[in-house]
């Protein structure tokens, strides 16, 4: 019979496995096939929708998350790889409904169209401020060579990030 | 994607053994950035992922000034970029990792899978080329090393036998008072293969080529090294005409193709004028 299912029917549980997922600081207990993408696993298990599903092949950005501190493309991760990993998304970002300075330099720099890029944009530039709290206006062009925006041009979004990292200086 | 069995082994031998458990229907996952694509677009039939990232000591860079370099299967492009050994001693290194993708790509990709995907136009192999950097491959026969252009069999073909796995790049100290150059020239600022990809490493002597090292990207099936070029130049007098010549040289090694992103013919062009320049940014 063919590989597939004579695995699946001695080792259909080979397939799948128990992982623990952090994600914004909560904790979740999931079964997940092998093959289910973080992505997949964050918006269609958690429901956490502000993690973006475009190109899905890595290069967009639109799916950005943060693992361990990492900005990475969610939609080319396994969730499994993601287990016993710190996950920070879009929705952890804010605090006790409170905006991150990069959220609030978003908003007032006009960095927002109509926003799918913002998720994967914000997070990317938590990522680069964290490592690099006062970068130069090419290091953050280079950050967020991995985020497409199709709306803004990119220039007030280079302007928020830089915004932030003085705000974030004080 | 279809389904698949996730492995985990704690150590190489183990990893081996469960390649050759699964036949060609086992791959090895470290970074995923090419895995994942081709597992999206049904291009593998696989039976089982088996992951590195439980193996004890492969994400390590390891520096010292006798061996130089020793850089992990699982180390990433993000840690050559932040890696001070790195930048301070191989720089064409840094600099093919600051080309790499984007920050969530760099982020989670390795140089080994660089090297073991084996694109034409890979980043990774031209400064290993001119730094002349050797890749440990671990398999059931035990342990072999090899020159970096040896694990390069062809467009996406490694040379990597079943079971095994590259477990290590040796890169050593490039020779004193050698200056060299990476170009990656490309279509876009990032996130781009490159059109043409050159390294070189050169030192001179009292107005004359002493040690010469050129390596091409993207011209040919495999990346390698112009010897034709590199001999042409070594021992001879630095002249504007005979550098202009390894230019044209370089272009008979190559076999640059037509393809969506330039023409042979520009492509012939980018190889002439390119070596041209690369040389002469390494001159003192």
């Amino acid at each position: 019979m063919p590989i597939q299912s004579y695995f699946q029917e001695r080792w259909g549980q080979a397939m799948k496995r128990k992982i623990r997922l952090t994600v914004n600081n909560e904790t979740y207990d999931l079964e997940v096939e092998n093959r289910r993408t973080l992505l997949e696993v964050i918006r269609e298990d958690l429901h956490l929708l502000g993690t973006k599903q475009m190109c899905n092949m890595g290069e967009c950005g639109s799916c950005t998350v943060l693992m361990d501190g990492q900005a990475v493309n969610s939609c080319i991760t396994l969730a499994v790889e993601a287990h016993g990993k710190k996950i920070e998304t879009i929705e952890g970002v804010a605090r006790d409904g409170k905006l991150d300075p990069i959220q609030e330099a978003f908003v007032a720099k006009g960095a927002v169209q109509c926003g799918y890029c913002s998720p994967g944009m914000i997070m990317t530039a938590k990522d680069l401020l964290a490592k690099n709290p006062q970068p130069t206006e090419k290091e953050v062009k280079t950050a967020i060579a991995g985020n497409l925006c199709r709306c803004t041009g990119y220039v007030r979004i280079v302007d928020a990030i830089l915004t932030a990292a003085d705000t974030m200086k004080e | 994607m279809k389904e698949f069995e996730l492995h985990e082994p704690v150590s190489i031998e183990d990893a081996s053994r469960l390649l050759a458990k699964f036949g060609g229907r086992g791959r090895i996952l470290a970074g995923g950035t090419d895995l994942l694509l081709e597992l999206k677009r049904g291009q593998l039939n696989l039976a089982a992922v088996i992951s590195l990232k439980e193996i004890k000591g492969l994400n390590k860079i390891r520096f010292t000034r006798k061996e130089g370099l020793r850089i992990g299967a699982m180390v990433t492009w993000s840690q050559l970029l932040e890696s001070k050994p790195v930048s301070r001693n191989y720089p064409l290194l840094a600099k093919a990792a600051e080309k790499m993708g984007s920050m969530q790509i760099r982020n989670v990709a390795t140089l080994a899978g660089n090297l073991a995907h084996a694109s034409p136009a890979a980043n990774g192999p031209i400064p290993l080329l001119v730094y002349e950097a050797t890749c440990v491959i671990q398999g059931p026969n035990g342990r072999r090393v090899i020159p970096v252009e040896k694990i390069f069999g062809g467009v996406q073909k490694n040379t990597l036998r079943r079971s095994e796995i590259l477990t290590e790049i040796l890169v050593p100290l490039p020779p004193a008072g050698t200056r060299g150059t990476y170009y990656k020239f490309g279509l876009r600022q990032a996130m781009d293969l490159a059109v043409v990809g050159v390294g070189t490493l050169v030192k001179t002597k009292n107005g004359v080529f002493d040690e010469v090292r050129i390596a091409l990207g993207a011209v040919a099936p495999k990346p390698f090294r112009v010897k034709k070029a590199e001999r042409l130049l070594k021992g001879k007098k630095i002249e504007d005409r005979l550098i202009r010549d390894a230019g044209e040289t370089a272009v008979i090694e190559s076999a640059p193709i037509t393809d969506i992103r330039a023409s042979m013919e520009y492509r012939i062009e980018l190889i002439k004028e390119l070596i041209y320049r690369a040389i002469n940014e390494s001159l003192p």
